[in-house]
């Protein structure tokens, strides 16, 4: 029984800012471990919906189940507790540029989660560790290249222990030498069986990995499948179109 | 003039000693400023509607009336009115607080709304308050950009400082005017005084050059 209840789920998720609706009725449904891929042209409402579903916009409609619990309230401790288990990664990064890459991930653990200065800094060194960063845990944002501040902001976002990680785009931001290191941990994360949703460009990264693509247009989900029918035989014309265009693009190798 | 110079420097004991006053009460005043700027400012960027009204209203009042105005306001009328008993010397320092608080507000605000809006967004999507992240987070880097527009509003406050002569506070000020109006040597202790703000200023600038190289985080230009 419990196995059916999905991780997430999301209904009728509606953004709107004057007269102009940047999301529009969106739903979604996300199983424990399962990669989920947002693609669609820029602006049309992916960064809006993912920042949506952790309320760092505040949607003007549509309901949130985390576990099956629904998130009723998205204000004080109940919000506060949501958004420790929904990890979220942003295209540019968003370090907290006073801070070392150590103290970026030690944070959280202590003036969230109240973990002891020790206990945090154990914790955030092992997750350093395991974005291949440990040895520049001294080391400024400004003095990390943007490969290396994304592998930062991704250890952030695990030390929290997040049962669900929002991806904004990762590798946006990124010189193109510098994606596969963050395209690498990404994967990694996904074979650990951490559930996702991801935004992207990178077609062949996502058709490589995901369980399902999600094409949003204009702030509207358009089609949702496998990878495999969205890419080569989807059922709108207009997903056919961006694929073929993007795929051109950013080619469908998975690098 | 050696006559002069030998009065300038029998008085200049006593002027030094108007110059710890004049220090105490920039201290002071600069105090008040950055705890009252530092709260205006947040709740100008942060705070609801009525908030930011309110806000403004004060910035828009210290900022404007004058600080001869101000004073004479505080000290002989609202103070005494509300039958609180407090020396020039502390009115002076309270004064010129909540005026360079108004000031000051507008630098922080300004070194707030500079910070890309990510910062924030970074801190709540991990879960922290705004309680939290405006003081570990945004005021951090913000008060690290204000220190050139500190530095600017600290030799303003202590050339204002001088203003509070005007309630017999024995400032610097104060002090070259008793001996001058005495003496009658007004251009050599008018010139001392003048002297003795300018190698403050110094100080002071200078002073917070250092602290500003001292907090730079490592990898920014500068």
């Amino acid at each position: 029984m419990t196995d059916t209840i999905p991780i997430l789920r999301i209904e009728h998720m509606t953004k709107w800012y004057g007269d102009k609706e940047v999301l529009k009725d969106a739903s979604l449904s996300l199983n424990k471990g399962e990669l989920k891929v947002l693609i669609g042209p820029s602006g049309g409402g992916k960064s809006t919906f993912l920042q949506c579903i952790n309320f760092l916009i505040k949607p003007n409609r549509g309901r949130i189940w985390l576990d099956g619990r629904e998130i009723l309230r998205a204000k004080g401790k109940e919000l506060y507790d949501y958004r420790q288990k929904v990890g979220m990664i942003f295209q540019d990064f968003n370090l907290f540029d006073h801070l070392t890459a150590l103290h970026n991930v030690q944070i959280g653990l202590v003036r969230v989660k109240g973990l002891s200065r020790t206990e945090a800094k154990e914790r955030a060194v092992l997750e350093l560790d395991r974005v291949g960063l440990k040895s520049y845990m001294n080391q400024y944002p400004a003095e990390l290249s943007g490969g290396q501040k994304q592998r930062v902001s991704i250890a952030r976002a695990l030390a929290m222990d997040p049962e669900i990680m929002l991806l904004d785009e990762p590798t946006s931001a990124l010189d193109p030498e510098l994606i596969s290191e963050v395209l690498d941990v990404i994967r990694a994360l996904r074979s650990n069986g951490m559930t996702m949703i991801m935004s992207t460009h990178h077609i062949g990264f996502a058709s490589e990995l995901a369980d399902e693509l999600i094409f949003l247009e204009d702030g509207s989900i358009v089609e949702t499948g496998p990878p495999e029918k969205i890419l080569y035989r989807a059922e709108c014309a207009r997903t056919r179109e961006f694929c073929s265009k993007i795929t051109e693009m950013y080619g469908n190798s998975s690098s | 003039m050696a006559e002069s110079l030998v009065i300038l420097y029998g008085a200049l004991p006593y002027l030094l000693r108007g110059s710890l006053v004049t220090i105490a009460v920039v201290a002071g005043a600069m105090m008040i400023g950055v705890v009252v700027g530092i709260s205006l400012a947040v709740g100008q960027v942060y705070g609801g509607k009525w908030l930011r009204r309110m806000i403004a209203v004060y910035v828009w009042f210290f900022r404007g009336v004058p600080l001869l105005v101000l004073l004479f306001l505080f000290y002989f009328g609202l103070f005494s009115l509300l039958h609180i008993n407090l020396s020039a010397f502390t009115v002076s320092v309270i004064v010129l607080g909540l005026i360079s608080a108004a000031y000051q507000s507008q630098i922080f605000r300004g070194a707030i709304m500079s910070l890309p809006e990510g910062q924030l967004k970074a801190a709540r999507a991990l879960g922290m308050s705004d309680r939290k992240a405006i003081p570990l987070i945004i005021l951090p880097q913000a008060l690290r950009l204000s220190i050139p527009g500190w530095s600017n509003e600290y030799s303003i406050v202590l050339k204002d400082s001088a203003v509070a002569y005007a309630l017999g506070v024995m400032e610097m000020m104060a002090r070259a005017h008793f001996v001058a109006s005495r003496t009658y040597e007004h251009l050599p202790l008018y010139f001392a005084a003048g002297v003795m703000f300018l190698i403050l200023t110094y100080l002071g600038t200078k002073g917070l050059r250092i602290l500003e190289e001292k907090v730079r985080i490592p990898g920014y230009s500068s």
